[in-house]
C-alpha cells in the first residue's frame, strides 16, 4: 500500500457515499518509516524558527528550545488528542464508570446552616432491605484540606454542621431509590447555633467561632486568615493629583462546570482502593484517602476519569469521595455516587463573596503613586484554598504597572454557607477589576486616554515588581497595542452616543504556582514525564498532569512530538492513574503546560540523544549533522543520507530494549524573603488587555456585550487553537460574572438558587463576538517559550464591561453583576440628582485631553523602545519596580529611602486606622493572649 | 435527581382519555395531565407535589392543529413559533419561551396550564425540607407562605408563562374537556386566584385547544418579554398589547409574570384614553409583584410602564 495503511484492514473504500471519512478508517503513513520512503514530508519552515533557518518570525528574540524545533508541531493548530473520545461518546466521566456489582450511595446533608450534631440513628435505615452501609462522621474522624496548613474538613460531620448541604452521614444501597429512602430514615438530633451568613460579622468576636484553631486562633472571631503588606513610600500619596476610591461587592459566583461531581470507590481483591474520580488534582485526593481511610498512600491507586470541566471546582479532596470509599470498604462491593446540581453548590469552592475596597493615586505625572486595596472575602464553611485566595487578592494587583506603593490588607472569614475556593482565575479577578476600573476613573481625571495611562506605567520585561516577584516576558504592551488599533478605539473611546460604550482591561495571572504545597521544592521537581518506547515505535508518556479539558494531554504529546519529529499520533499520553503516572501537582494555578510541558521536553530529549547518536553510528555521520524529521535521522548536507526513526530507534535498543527516560521541571530559586512572599511567586506571568463593547438599554438597564477584542500574552502559542479556545471561554466565563451569574443568599441564609435556571450562565445569545489576538513574547524558561493561556485571560473582560457601561451611560456601579435592576437603579438616581426626566437625555461621558496626554504619549514611545530591547535581551540591566520613580536598580529600593518601607504586619498606630479587613488585625491570636495581653 | 415512580395512563382517544380521568377521579385518585412534560417533569424530579398517576395525551392524534382562528392543546411552540400558520402574535410569544430545545417538546397547553413559580417552591425536597416547605407544598405541615409571611392563606407562586396574555389581548376561547363534556370560557377568565389554584380547571378536566375570534387575523400587536437572558428564562415580566389595525382604540393590554395570574387590563386602558405614558403609569400601579423570582419586585413593577410603552408602539 502506497499510500499508508488504514486501522481497519481489508479493502473497500474508506469514503462513504455521501463523501464523508468512514468512522474508524483513519489513514495513516506507515509508522516508523522514512527510511525506506524517501518522500517523507518536507521540513515545515513555517514554523521552524527563523534564527534555526526556518520562516518563523522571532520579534521576542530567541527561545533555549529552537534549536529542538521540527516544523511537527509546535504552533500549529491541532484539535486536541481527546477530541475524537469526546465528540463520540467514548470519553468516560465519572458517572460512565460502571463496575461490576457496584451499589449506590447517597449522603445526608444538614438542613440547618451551624448546629452541634448531638446523635445520629442510623437504625432504621440499616434494616431497610437493599441498604448495604451507613456510615457517619465516627468512621472517618481524621481531618483533611486540600492546603497542609488548614486541614479543617471531615469526610462527614464530626461534631458539628457548618452549613446546609455539609455532609452528615451517608449510605450505600443496591439502587439509588432504596439508598434515597435509607437517607430519609436516619434521624439527626441536632442542637442549633448562632450561624454567620455575612461576612462582615464573622470579624467579630463570638461564642461559637466555626472552627477552633487552638493557640493561632484570632480573637474568638471567625477570621481564618488575615493578611497586611506594605511596600514602598506612602508619604507622599496626599500630594496625588487624581485618586480613586472604589467600594466594591462581588457576589459569589460558582465554576459551573458540565459535569457533577461523581465517584467510583471499589476495593480490589488485593485490598487496595481503587477510586475513580473527576479530579483535577488527584495527587492530592490521594494524600487524603490515605489519611482519612488510614491506610499507606501505595494502597491507593486514584484514577482521573475524563474530567467535564475544573476551574478550579475540582481541584479540592472531596469528602463525598472519603464517603464513597468508607461505604466501599463496609460494603464489600464497588459504590457510585453520582452528585446532582444541588450538590454541586453545597461542595462549591467557587470564586468568594468579596467585600473589595481600592484606593489609588496618581501623580502629576501621571505615574501611579499608590494602590491600596482591603479585600474582606467570605470563605464560606471551610478553608479550601482560602489561605492563599487571601493573599492572591492583593498580591497579584501588584503587576503590570509600576507601584510608588503598595497596601494590602486581607481577611478571609468563616461563615456558614459552602465553602469558597480556587475557581479559575483564583483570588486574583475582582481585585483586577476594581483597579482596573479604578485606573479608567484615573485617566478620566487627569484627562487623559486610559490607555496610554497604562502604556506610561508598564514594569518592562525582565524586571521586578514592588514586592519582589520575578517578570521576565512580558507581551502587555503589545497585548494593549493591538487591542487599541484592533478595536477602533482612538475613534470610538468617549465618542459614542448614549447606550453605547466601550472600556478596555488588562490582567496579569501566575503561570504556575512556585511553591509545590506539599513539599521542599529544592528537593522534589514540581512535574516529572515519562517516555517510554518499545519495539514498535510508539511512544509512551506518563505524566500525571489531570487533563480536565485544557488540552494538558495534547500540549504534552505536542512537545514530544516536536522533540522526536514524529507524528502526534505515534504520542500516547498515559495520565488517568496514580499508579502509572508520576506525581504532579495537578491542574491548578495554571502550571501544567509550563512545567508538565517543560518536564516532557527533558525527558523527551534524552531520548532524542540516544537516537541520535544511534543513528551516528549506523550513519557515520556527527549527531551535529544531522537532523530528525518526519520519522527519519538524516544528513543535514544530504537528506538522502539517513535512517528512518524505527532503525535508530532498534540501534538504540540493542541490549536494553526499550527506551526509558524522565524528565521533570522545577522552579529556579525567587522571591522575596517577607512573610507571604511566596504567595504569587511563579516562573512566569501571563499578561493580557481587552477591549469590550456594549449596549446598554437605558430604559431597562439591561446590557449586551456585543463585541470583544481579547490580547493574551502566552509567551508561545503551542496550539493556537487551543489558546483562542482558552481566551474565548474566559470572556464568556468572565462575562457571566459581570453580568448574571450569581450565588444568591435570601433572608434566611439559604442559597436561593442551586440550580442553572436561576444561577444564570450566558447563553449563546449573550455571548459577544470574541476577536482572540495571541501575543508571543517568547518567555525564556517556558516550554518553546509557552506560558499559561488558560486563567489569566478570565481577568480583564470584567473591567473591559464595566468600563464600557461607563462610556455607555457615564455610571459606575461597583457591585457585580451588572444585573439590569442594579443599572436602572442607578440611573434612576443619576436621573433625580441632575434632574433628567428621560434617561435618553442622559448624557454620555466625553473627554478632552489634558497636557499630560502628550506628556504620556511621550513616555510611552520610549518606554516601547526599553521594552523591546530588553525583551530581546539585548538590554539586560536589572530593572525594579521604583525607577519610574527615580530609584537605583541595582539597590533594593529601602536602602535608598527611609521612607521607603516593607512591612507585613501593621504597626500600633496604623491598628486605628485599618479598613474593613484590615480591622482582623485589631484581634490578638489566642498563644499572645496567654503571653500575659 | 429520581422522578418518583407513578402509573402512566396512555389513552389513545379523547373519549378514553377523560374516561380514564372519571374513573381516577372517582376513585379518589389524584393525578397529572402530561403533555410535553417540560414543566411537570422537572417538579416531579424535584418532588413537587407529584401524583401517583400520570395521563399522558402524547398518543391522542389530533390535539396538534395550528392555524389563525385554532390551535389544538398538544400543538409544540415550535411549530406555533416557526411554522407560520398562527397568529403572529402568537408566534412571537411562542418563540419567546425557554429555549429551542425546550420548545420542541413544549405544548400550548402545557404553557397556558403552567405551574405558578417561587423561589421558596421550586427547590428540590432537601432544600425545602430546609426551610421547613412552605404553603404551596407544605408535606402536610401547614406551613406558611415563605414570601409573604404570617398569613396562611394565599400562594403568591408567580405565573411566568409567555402565550397566554398574547392570547387574552387577541380575544381567544379556550375549550376544556373532561368527564362531563366542553365547555368554553374567555382566555381571561381561565385564570383565577391564587398561586396554587391557578385555574378553573375542574377534577378530571384539561385545556382542549384555544380558539380565536374570526377577523383576528386583522389584529396586531406585541409582546414585550423582560428576562436576564435571551433563552431558557422565563419572564420577570411581559406585557401583551393588541389592536386592530388602523384603529387604536380597540387596544387591549394583558401582562404577566407579575402576579400569580396573568390578566386583562381593561380597566386602566379604558382610563388613560390613548395616552400610553397614562396607560404604563396606570398598569405600572395596578400590578403587585412579590420577591419570589430572580429579579427584585419593585424593578419588574417599574419596568411595566417600559414593557407597556413598548408593546403599544406601532
Amino acid at each position: 500500500m502506497t499510500d499508508g495503511y488504514r486501522q481497519q484492514p481489508g479493502k473497500g473504500s474508506d469514503v462513504r457515499v455521501d463523501g464523508k471519512r468512514v468512522a474508524g478508517k483513519l489513514r495513516f503513513n506507515p509508522p516508523g518509516s522514512g527510511g525506506s520512503r524517501p518522500e517523507m514530508k518536507e521540513r515545515d519552515l513555517d514554523f521552524i524558527p527563523e534564527l534555526e533557518g526556518g520562516n518563523e518570525a522571532q520579534p521576542a528574540g530567541s527561545h533555549l528550545h529552537d534549536k529542538y524545533r521540527t516544523g511537527t508541531t509546535v504552533g500549529k493548530r491541532t484539535p486536541l488528542v481527546d477530541a475524537n473520545a469526546k465528540v463520540t461518546g467514548q470519553a468516560w466521566y465519572g458517572d460512565d464508570v460502571r463496575l461490576p456489582n457496584e451499589i449506590i450511595g447517597r449522603i445526608l446533608r444538614s438542613p440547618h446552616h451551624y448546629a452541634k450534631v448531638i446523635s445520629i440513628d442510623t437504625s432504621k435505615a440499616e434494616a431497610l432491605p437493599g441498604v448495604l452501609a451507613v456510615s457517619t462522621g465516627e468512621d472517618a474522624p481524621q481531618k483533611f484540606g486540600v492546603l497542609p496548613v488548614t486541614k479543617d474538613e471531615h469526610a462527614m460531620a464530626v461534631e458539628k454542621v457548618r452549613h446546609v448541604g455539609d455532609l452528615v452521614a451517608c449510605v450505600a444501597a443496591v439502587d439509588e431509590a432504596t439508598a434515597r429512602e435509607a437517607v430519609s430514615l436516619i434521624k439527626v438530633e441536632y442542637e442549633i447555633l448562632d450561624a454567620i451568613h455575612d461576612p462582615k460579622k464573622g470579624l467579630l468576636d463570638v461564642d461559637e467561632p466555626i472552627h477552633w484553631r487552638g493557640k493561632y486562633h484570632i480573637g474568638s472571631t471567625n477570621v481564618q486568615k488575615r493578611v497586611f503588606q506594605e511596600f514602598g513610600d506612602r508619604s507622599k500619596l496626599d500630594q496625588s493629583s487624581a485618586t480613586h476610591h472604589g467600594k466594591w461587592k462581588f457576589m459569589g459566583v460558582n465554576h459551573g462546570f458540565t459535569e457533577p461531581h461523581a465517584v467510583v470507590a471499589h476495593w480490589d481483591s488485593n485490598g487496595r482502593l481503587q477510586l475513580y474520580t473527576p479530579q483535577q488534582v488527584p495527587h492530592y485526593a490521594h494524600r487524603a484517602l490515605a489519611t482519612v481511610l488510614d491506610v499507606p498512600m501505595h494502597q491507593v491507586n486514584v484514577i482521573r476519569t475524563y474530567v467535564g470541566g475544573g476551574f478550579g471546582g475540582k481541584s479540592d479532596p472531596f469528602p463525598h469521595e472519603m464517603c464513597a470509599a468508607i461505604l466501599a470498604r463496609k460494603a464489600g462491593r464497588p459504590v457510585r455516587i453520582t452528585f446532582d446540581r444541588e450538590e454541586v453548590f453545597w461542595v462549591n469552592r467557587g470564586r468568594h463573596p468579596s467585600h473589595i475596597e481600592v484606593e489609588m493615586y496618581a501623580d502629576d505625572d501621571g505615574r501611579i503613586s499608590g494602590f491600596e486595596i482591603d479585600a474582606l472575602i467570605d470563605g464560606g464553611g471551610f478553608a479550601s484554598f482560602g489561605h492563599v485566595t487571601s493573599y492572591y487578592n492583593g498580591v497579584l494587583a501588584t503587576a503590570p504597572y509600576e507601584l510608588g506603593s503598595f497596601h494590602y490588607t486581607g481577611a478571609r472569614v468563616w461563615t456558614n454557607k459552602p465553602a469558597s475556593g480556587a475557581m479559575r482565575g483564583h483570588g486574583a479577578v475582582n481585585t483586577r477589576c476594581a483597579i482596573e476600573v479604578g485606573l479608567d476613573d484615573m485617566a478620566d481625571q487627569l484627562q487623559v486616554d486610559p490607555i496610554d495611562l497604562r502604556l506610561a506605567n508598564l514594569l518592562p520585561p525582565h524586571s521586578k515588581t514592588i514586592t519582589g516577584f520575578r517578570i521576565t516576558s512580558n507581551g502587555m504592551r503589545q497585548a494593549l497595542n493591538r487591542v487599541r488599533e484592533g478595536s477602533g478605539w482612538d475613534e470610538k473611546f468617549r465618542k459614542m452616543p448614549l447606550g453605547k460604550g466601550i472600556g478596555m482591561g488588562c490582567g496579569f495571572f501566575i503561570s504556575g504556582s512556585g511553591l509545590p504545597i506539599h513539599w521542599d521544592p529544592n528537593n522534589f521537581p514540581h512535574a516529572t514525564v515519562h517516555i517510554q518506547i518499545d519495539m514498535d515505535g510508539g511512544v509512551t508518556v506518563h505524566t500525571g498532569a489531570a487533563d480536565i479539558g485544557q488540552g494538558s494531554n495534547t500540549a504534552v504529546a505536542q512537545v514530544v512530538a516536536e522533540v522526536l519529529a514524529l507524528p502526534i499520533e505515534m504520542i500516547h499520553v498515559r495520565s488517568h492513574e496514580s499508579d502509572t503516572s508520576p506525581v504532579d501537582l495537578g491542574s491548578y494555578s495554571s502550571r501544567v503546560t509550563f512545567m508538565n510541558a517543560n518536564a516532557a521536553i527533558s525527558a523527551a530529549l534524552e531520548i532524542r540523544e540516544e537516537l541520535l547518536n544511534s543513528a551516528s553510528n549506523i550513519l557515520e555521520i556527527p549527531v551535529e549533522k544531522l537532523i530528525l524529521n518526519d520519522r527519519r535521522i538524516y544528513s543535514k548536507r544530504n537528506p538522502s543520507e539517513g535512517v528512518s526513526y524505527l532503525e535508530a530507534l532498534h540501534k538504540s535498543q540493542e541490549d536494553k530494549g526499550a527506551l526509558i527516560a524522565s524528565g521533570a521541571y522545577r522552579t529556579p530559586p525567587m522571591g522575596g524573603v517577607h512573610k507571604g512572599a511566596a504567595a504569587g511567586l511563579a516562573p512566569a506571568y501571563s499578561f493580557s488587555a481587552y477591549v469590550a463593547e456594549v449596549e446598554v438599554d437605558v430604559e431597562t438597564g439591561l446590557i449586551k456585550c456585543t463585541d470583544v477584542w481579547a490580547a493574551h500574552d502566552c509567551g508561545k502559542a503551542l496550539n493556537p487553537l487551543a489558546v483562542e479556545g482558552q481566551i474565548i471561554g474566559s470572556c464568556h466565563m468572565g462575562l457571566g460574572q459581570v453580568l448574571s451569574e450569581q450565588m444568591v443568599y435570601g433572608r434566611t441564609g439559604h442559597l436561593q438558587n442551586p440550580n442553572l435556571l436561576d444561577y444564570k450562565i450566558p447563553s449563546v445569545h449573550e455571548m459577544p463576538n470574541v476577536t482572540p489576538i495571541i501575543i508571543e513574547s517568547c518567555d525564556p524558561e517556558g516550554p518553546f517559550g509557552a506560558k499559561e493561556a488558560g486563567e489569566g485571560p478570565l481577568l480583564p473582560i470584567l473591567p473591559a464591561v464595566v468600563n464600557a457601561v461607563y462610556d455607555a451611560i457615564g455610571i459606575r456601579v461597583n457591585d457585580l453583576p451588572l444585573t439590569p435592576d442594579k443599572i436602572w437603579s442607578a440611573i434612576t438616581k443619576k436621573m433625580k440628582l441632575e434632574g433628567i426626566d428621560d434617561p435618553q437625555n442622559l448624557p454620555p461621558p466625553r473627554l478632552d485631553f489634558s497636557e499630560l496626554q502628550e506628556k504620556l504619549a511621550a513616555r510611552s514611545s520610549e518606554h516601547n523602545d526599553r521594552d523591546v530591547r530588553r525583551q530581546r535581551a539585548e538590554d539586560t540591566e536589572p530593572y525594579i519596580n521604583g525607577v519610574l520613580f527615580g530609584f537605583d536598580p541595582n539597590t533594593p529600593p529601602e536602602e535608598q529611602d527611609g521612607d521607603w518601607k516593607i512591612s507585613v504586619k501593621p504597626t500600633s498606630e496604623q491598628l486605628d486606622n485599618l479598613r474593613l479587613a484590615g480591622s482582623a488585625w485589631s484581634k490578638i491570636e489566642q498563644r499572645k493572649m496567654e503571653d500575659g495581653k | 435527581m429520581l422522578t418518583p415512580p407513578f402509573e402512566l395512563h396512555i389513552p389513545s382517544t379523547l373519549d378514553e382519555a377523560c374516561s380514564m380521568a372519571a374513573m381516577l377521579v372517582e376513585s379518589g385518585e389524584e393525578f397529572d395531565w402530561i403533555a410535553g412534560g417540560t414543566d411537570l417533569l422537572p417538579n416531579y424530579k424535584w418532588h413537587i407535589n407529584t401524583k401517583p398517576h400520570v395521563i399522558s395525551l402524547a398518543n391522542v392524534s389530533g390535539l396538534d392543529n395550528i392555524s389563525t382562528n385554532e390551535i389544538g392543546c398538544m400543538a409544540r411552540l415550535h411549530d406555533l413559533a416557526e411554522g407560520g400558520n398562527c397568529h403572529p402574535l402568537v408566534a412571537l410569544a411562542a418563540g419567546k419561551v425557554a429555549s429551542s430545545l425546550i420548545r420542541r417538546n413544549a405544548t400550548l397547553g402545557g404553557n397556558l396550564c403552567l405551574d405558578t413559580r417561587c423561589f421558596w417552591f421550586n427547590q428540590t425536597e432537601e432544600w425545602r425540607s430546609s426551610i421547613d416547605w412552605c404553603h404551596k407544598c407544605d408535606c402536610n405541615t401547614g406551613s406558611d407562605c415563605r414570601v409573604i409571611p404570617n398569613q396562611n392563606e394565599l400562594c403568591v407562586a408567580t405565573y411566568q408563562g409567555d402565550i397566554a396574555p398574547t392570547l387574552m389581548v387577541l380575544g381567544a376561547t379556550a375549550h376544556l374537556i373532561g368527564p362531563n363534556g366542553i365547555r368554553k370560557v374567555a382566555m381571561d377568565e381561565f385564570y383565577q386566584l391564587d398561586g396554587m389554584t391557578r385555574n378553573i380547571l375542574e377534577k378530571g378536566e384539561f385545556l382542549l385547544k384555544v380558539t380565536l375570534p374570526s377577523g383576528v387575523e386583522d389584529w396586531i400587536g406585541s409582546y414585550q418579554k423582560l428576562r436576564v437572558r435571551e433563552s431558557w428564562d422565563f419572564p420577570e415580566a411581559g406585557v401583551a398589547a393588541a389592536w386592530k389595525k388602523g384603529d387604536r382604540s380597540t387596544l387591549r393590554v394583558a401582562t404577566t409574570a407579575l402576579e400569580s395570574i396573568p390578566r386583562m387590563h381593561n380597566e386602566e386602558v379604558a382610563k388613560s384614553d390613548g395616552n400610553i405614558a397614562l396607560l404604563s403609569d396606570e398598569i405600572f400601579r395596578s400590578v403587585k409583584p412579590v420577591n419570589n423570582t430572580s429579579l427584585p419586585p419593585r424593578y419588574r413593577r417599574n419596568m411595566v410602564k417600559v414593557l407597556v410603552k413598548r408593546a403599544c408602539e406601532e
